[in-house]
C-alpha cells in the first residue's frame, strides 16, 4: 500500500478544490488561481498525490488547445478510489473546533484494570 | 451512403471538431463539416503553419472559434475552405460544384476583405452597416475574425517584424469592427493579446527561469515537468505575472525535487546542510566577505519567503478558524 500523503493545509485546500467535482480534469494554473497557493507549493502537492495514486495526471487531448493557440495542458484527476480516499482523509483530519465534542463523546473505559 | 468507415473514428483531429460543433449546436450538419474537412485536409496536405504544425490545424482552429459563436453550418465549412483557394491549387469554380454558391461566396468574401479599400474598412469599423456591405456577408466578417483570432493567439511563431505589423492592424481596424458587429469578447481577446505583443520584448527570463529549475529534477521527470510549466506560462498574458509564476516555481523546486527523488530523511539533512554549506563557501571563493554576505543574504531572504508562505496559508486558516469557532460555539 502506497503512503498517504500529508495533509498539510496546502493539501486539504487543492483536494478540498478538486473534490467540488470529483469527475474532472484540473490543470496546474486552474487549481494555482483557485486555491491562490503558490506555484512552488502546489506542483508538490501534485507529485505527492500522484506518487500516493490518489490523483493522475495526462496530456490535453482534445483540440481545444490548436485553437487556443498554447501547447497541450498536463491534466490531473482522481483515480478510480482516489477522490474516496482524498474524503475519507479530509474527514479524519484535525479540524479545530471538532475535538472538544470528540472528546466528550468519547465512551471512558470504566474499568481501569481491564484484561484485553 | 456506402462509406467503408465514419471518417471521424479514424481521424481524432475531425471527431473533436465535429463533437465541439455539436456541443454548441446540436443539429449541425456532420456530413456537410467532414465534407469541408476533408477537402480543406486534401488541399492542405503537406502545408505548415509557422509553428511547424499541419497548415489544417489554422481552418480546425477558426472553424472551432466560429462554432463557439453559434456560427450555421454554410459558415462552419466556409470557414474550414477558407484559405484553400487563395493558399492551394482548389478553384472557386470547383468549390461551386462540390459545396454551391452560398459557401463559395463566403470564402470570396472572406479572401477579398484583405483587399479591401482603407476608407471603406474604417467606415466598416464604426459602422454595423457599413462592414456588412463591405464583406456582402456578416457571416464573412465572422469568419475574419476567427482567422485573425487565432493568428494572434499563434503570433509568436512569425517574424518580430509581422508580429509589429499584424498587432498594429489588429488594433486599428479588427477590435473596432468585433466591437461594432457586437462580438465583444472576441475584440477584448484581440485587443489585449495585440497591445500585449506590441508591449513585449523578445527573449524570455521566466522559459529560462523554469528550464534551470526542471535541470534540478530527476533526469526521467525533467521533460514533463517543463513542457506542464510551459504551457501555463504562455496563458498568462503579461510578462510580469510569467515571470512571478517562474520564481514561485523556482522557490519550491527543492521541495518538488524531494518528492520526485524520494530520498531517506537521512539523505534529506545531508542534502539540506550540504547546499547550506556550499552556497555559503561558494559566495566565499567567487568573491570575498562582500559575495558572501550577499549570497547568504539572498539565501535567508528566499528560506524567508518560503517559510513565510508556507506559514502564512496555516496562520490564515487557523484565524479563519478560531473566529468560526467563537461564533460557533459561544
Amino acid at each position: 500500500m502506497k503512503k498517504e500523503p500529508r495533509m498539510t493545509q496546502a493539501t486539504k485546500m487543492v483536494l478540498r478544490e478538486m473534490l467540488a467535482d470529483p469527475a474532472a480534469h484540473y490543470y496546474g494554473l486552474q487549481l494555482i488561481k483557485a486555491t491562490a497557493l503558490p506555484g512552488g507549493t502546489l506542483y508538490p502537492i501534485m507529485a505527492r498525490l500522484e506518487r500516493a495514486g490518489w490523483v493522475t495526471g495526462d496530456w490535453e487531448k482534445s483540440v481545444a488547445h490548436i485553437a487556443e493557440g498554447r501547447p497541450p495542458r498536463h491534466y490531473y484527476q482522481f483515480t478510480e478510489d482516489g477522490a474516496e480516499q482524498a474524503r475519507a482523509a479530509l474527514a479524519g483530519a484535525y479540524q479545530p473546533g471538532q475535538r472538544r465534542r470528540l472528546d466528550f463523546g468519547m465512551p471512558w473505559p470504566d474499568l481501569p484494570g481491564m484484561p484485553q | 451512403m456506402n462509406q467503408p468507415a465514419d471518417p471521424a473514428s479514424t481521424d481524432p483531429v475531425l471527431a473533436g471538431l465535429l463533437a465541439h460543433i455539436s456541443r454548441h449546436r446540436p443539429g449541425a450538419d456532420a456530413q456537410l463539416i467532414t465534407r469541408g474537412y476533408q477537402t480543406a485536409a486534401y488541399w492542405h496536405q503537406g502545408q505548415t503553419r509557422k509553428s511547424g504544425d499541419p497548415y489544417l490545424t489554422h481552418p480546425v482552429a477558426v472553424a472551432t472559434i466560429v462554432a463557439g459563436l453559434g456560427a450555421d453550418d454554410q459558415t462552419l465549412c466556409a470557414a474550414l475552405l477558407h484559405d484553400t483557394v487563395e493558399d492551394t491549387p482548389y478553384t472557386q469554380a470547383a468549390m461551386r460544384q462540390e459545396f454551391g454558391a452560398e459557401i463559395t461566396g463566403l470564402v470570396a468574401a472572406v479572401t477579398a476583405l484583405d483587399r479591401a479599400p482603407a476608407e471603406q474598412v474604417s467606415a466598416a469599423c464604426a459602422d454595423d452597416a457599413a462592414a456588412v456591405a463591405l464583406a456582402g456577408d456578416r457571416r464573412a466578417l465572422v469568419i475574419k475574425l476567427a482567422d485573425r483570432l487565432h493568428n494572434i493567439r499563434t503570433i509568436r511563431y512569425v517574424s518580430r517584424a509581422k508580429q509589429v505589423d499584424k498587432s498594429r492592424q489588429t488594433l486599428a481596424v479588427m477590435v473596432p469592427l468585433a466591437r461594432t458587429l457586437g462580438m465583444d469578447s472576441i475584440g477584448a481577446e484581440l485587443e489585449s493579446r495585440a497591445a500585449a505583443t506590441l508591449r513585449k520584448r523578445p527573449g524570455s527570463a521566466s522559459g529560462g527561469l523554469l528550464a534551470v529549475a526542471a535541470a534540478l529534477l530527476p533526469p526521467e521527470a525533467r521533460a514533463r515537468w517543463r513542457a506542464e510549466w510551459l504551457a501555463e506560462l504562455q496563458v498568462l498574458p503579461t510578462h510580469r505575472e510569467q515571470l512571478r509564476f517562474a520564481v514561485q516555481i523556482v522557490l519550491g523546486i527543492g521541495r518538488l525535487a524531494v518528492t520526485l527523488y524520494q530520498p531517506a530523511a537521512a539523505i534529506r539533512r545531508a542534502f539540506g546542510a550540504v547546499l547550506t554549506a556550499a552556497v555559503a563557501a561558494s559566495g566565499l571563493v567567487a568573491g570575498g566577505w562582500r559575495a558572501a554576505l550577499a549570497v547568504t543574504a539572498t539565501v535567508l531572504a528566499v528560506l524567508a519567503t518560503v517559510l513565510w508562505t508556507l506559514h502564512s496559508h496555516d496562520r490564515t486558516q487557523r484565524l479563519a478558524d478560531l473566529i468560526r469557532a467563537l461564533r460557533g460555539h459561544r
